[in-house]
């Protein structure tokens, strides 16, 4: 083996309301918790302490899901398409830079969930024959997910019908 | 044989599949005695024992197959009609296998395997065709030519000396332990109880072990007994068992490597398995098996055979580096020191330390073990990689069949220096780790094994 290889990152981050979409999407259901916290409060106010430190652990974790991970994935998530290969970076804690060539996708994606249709965004999925190749490229703006696979599809040459 | 017609599977099937389906329809027989005997009118076991019969003949009449050009079908079912279509070209394997009563009438089952986990009513079963006839349909099958049946290569046979790593499966104590069980569920508990007066328990235990011991040699015999290995030009055969004969036909153009797997009990009697990792079929279980635990040599002559270069099967590997080192040491000790915390808090007798130390060496085993076996080794064609202890794996994957490399970082493992390199394949368990590799490590891997990767606009 020769000198060691070195990979430049992907170019391209995500839309810049991945990061408002990603929070919004992590606040509801910490929103959830925290009103099933208050009704408990109202019903039944013993013990003022295991409430203290309840309300303390949802609001650590709400931080944490809503501005913490939110940005730091923001400052991760790249990607970037090649005539020969797609390459993404994702994730926080745990961080993925996933490649996997052209030739072997299968099928290309879109997903648009509630959220995202809300700030026009969309998340592409490339898959290839293998169940742990898959490659997600999150929170495009839409115009752009649209732009990628056209180009995913032409590439691949995976058929003239429409690009979606 | 491929003219497009239906045909029906073998008449002798009319004499088994009555005897298959009381055997299955126990339940509903046992109503039927009861309901016979209760109201004092044999009329209703006949008539029990007819239905029953009338089913089996009937499934005869109603399974039909066709082989065309592109296709094969399947229609089975006497009120729910159902017609399975499977492409040719889809087919991955062939495998048959022959229970006592079949194998009395010269029978033999048939089942096409696609790759996808069929299960039920989805699996292509013909259950039976005369065993004369398999040989013809599996060559159609698998698109052989019919004139090349020669006897092929043998790779391996079976040797009653492999029967000594089959006590050291669980399976025989695994087996006692069900049992056990299902004693208690049945409300023998008191009898046990009984014999643990009477034999005392050590002796019980004893017992059990040995029982346990003989159930899962004579199992491993009954399983593996007579198992040969032949390759012919390009399918790899396999067939085994004493009672019930299996036979298994890889199609040697998906194969994309094999498995060598070292369990730590039978590696400490010089032993090993051997898995085939193929496109599209499942890389664990018997869909998958080439050799069942033999003696190390063997396995790794075969797979030396099959990959065509015996260093990627037992060469040298590359080691991980001191941060994977101390990412093993880290991991095995910290149950000990853990429960070393927590111990003096409970006030424990002293014993109980004595017992710490004990897990304290088995993991420090754990860990040198499991340092040991890390190591990986990649040139443009193969990607070998080698990790655990108590189920040590050594993968040896094809490099045209990777299909795709992440490079995972946890938290600790970026502050390390360390990523986890999977490579994804569409063959055998679809991904193959390499785990606790030197961060800047990573990618001259992917790069040397692929090199689309080496190509691609992001590799300085």
């Amino acid at each position: 083996m020769g000198a060691p290889v070195l990979m430049k990152e992907p170019a391209y981050p995500p839309s810049r309301s991945a990061p408002l979409v990603w929070a919004l999407g992590a606040a509801i259901p910490w929103l959830a918790v925290a009103l099933g916290q208050v009704v408990w409060f109202v019903l039944d106010g013993r013990m003022p302490w295991l409430h203290v430190g309840v309300a303390a652990a949802t609001m650590v974790g709400a931080l944490v899901s809503v501005v913490v991970a939110p940005i730091w994935r923001y400052r991760v998530h790249r990607w970037e398409i090649s005539p020969q290969a797609v390459f993404t970076r994702s994730g926080w804690l745990v961080q993925e830079r996933r490649i996997a060539p052209i030739s072997r996708v299968q099928t290309v994606d879109t997903y648009r969930g509630p959220l995202d249709r809300l700030f026009g965004l969309a998340n592409v999925t490339v898959t290839t024959a293998s169940s742990a190749g898959a490659v997600r490229i999150v929170a495009l703006d839409a115009s752009v997910a649209d732009q990628v696979v056209a180009q995913l599809t032409d590439i691949a040459a995976l058929g003239g019908h429409d690009a979606t | 044989m491929s003219s497009a017609v239906w045909q029906r599977l073998s008449p002798r099937m009319l004499l088994v599949h009555p005897v298959h389906e009381v055997l299955k329809q126990l339940p509903l027989l046992i109503g039927a005695i009861v309901l016979g005997s209760a109201t004092q009118n044999p009329v209703w076991s006949l008539v029990g024992v007819g239905v029953i019969v009338m089913l089996g003949l009937a499934r005869w009449f109603t399974t039909t197959y066709r082989i065309d050009e592109r296709d094969i079908m399947l229609r089975t079912g006497l009120l729910q009609r159902n017609e399975l279509s499977v492409p040719r070209n889809r087919i991955r394997s062939v495998q048959t296998e022959a229970r006592l009563l079949h194998r009395l009438l010269g029978l033999t089952v048939l089942r096409v395997s696609t790759g996808q986990e069929a299960k039920g009513d989805n699996a292509f079963e013909l259950d039976a065709v005369r065993s004369d006839q398999v040989a013809g349909l599996r060559a159609v099958l698998l698109g052989e030519q019919r004139d090349d049946a020669p006897a092929g290569e043998p790779l391996a046979s079976w040797a009653p000396s492999w029967l000594r790593y089959s006590p050291l499966s669980w399976s025989g104590l695994l087996t006692i332990g069900a049992a056990l069980g299902v004693a208690y569920q049945a409300g023998l508990g008191d009898v046990l109880q009984q014999w643990v007066l009477l034999f005392g328990g050590p002796w019980l235990i004893v017992g059990a072990v040995l029982a346990g011991v003989v159930l899962a040699v004579g199992r491993s015999l009954l399983t593996y007994g007579n198992l040969a290995l032949t390759r012919r030009a390009d399918t790899l055969n396999l067939v085994h068992g004493l009672l019930k004969v299996r036979e298994h036909t890889y199609d040697l153009r998906r194969l994309r490597g094999g498995t060598l797997r070292e369990p730590l009990l039978v590696r400490a009697l010089g032993g090993a398995r051997l898995d085939a990792v193929m496109t599209g079929v499942a890389g664990a279980g018997e869909s998958s098996l080439l050799l069942p635990a033999c003696p190390v040599g063997t396995a790794r002559g075969v797979l030396s055979e099959l990959v065509g270069n015996a260093d990627v099967v037992a060469g040298p590997l590359v080691a991980h580096g001191p941060a994977a080192v101390r990412r093993r040491w880290v991991r095995a000790l910290l149950v000990p020191v853990g429960v070393a915390v927590v111990l003096p808090l409970l006030a424990v007798p002293g014993w109980a330390w004595g017992l710490w130390g004990v897990l304290l060496v088995a993991c420090a085993g754990l860990a040198v073990d499991r340092v040991c076996a890390l190591g990986h080794r990649v040139d443009g064609q193969w990607l070998v990689t080698r990790a655990g202890s108590v189920e040590r794996r050594r993968d040896c994957v094809q490099t045209a069949g990777i299909i795709g490399w992440t490079v995972r970082q946890t938290w600790f493992q970026r502050r390390a220096g360390v990523a986890t390199l999977v490579a994804a394949t569409a063959a055998g368990t679809k991904r193959y780790v390499l785990i606790d590799v030197p961060a800047e490590m990573a990618w001259t891997v992917a790069a040397t094994a692929s090199p689309w990767v080496a190509d691609s606009v992001w590799c300085a």
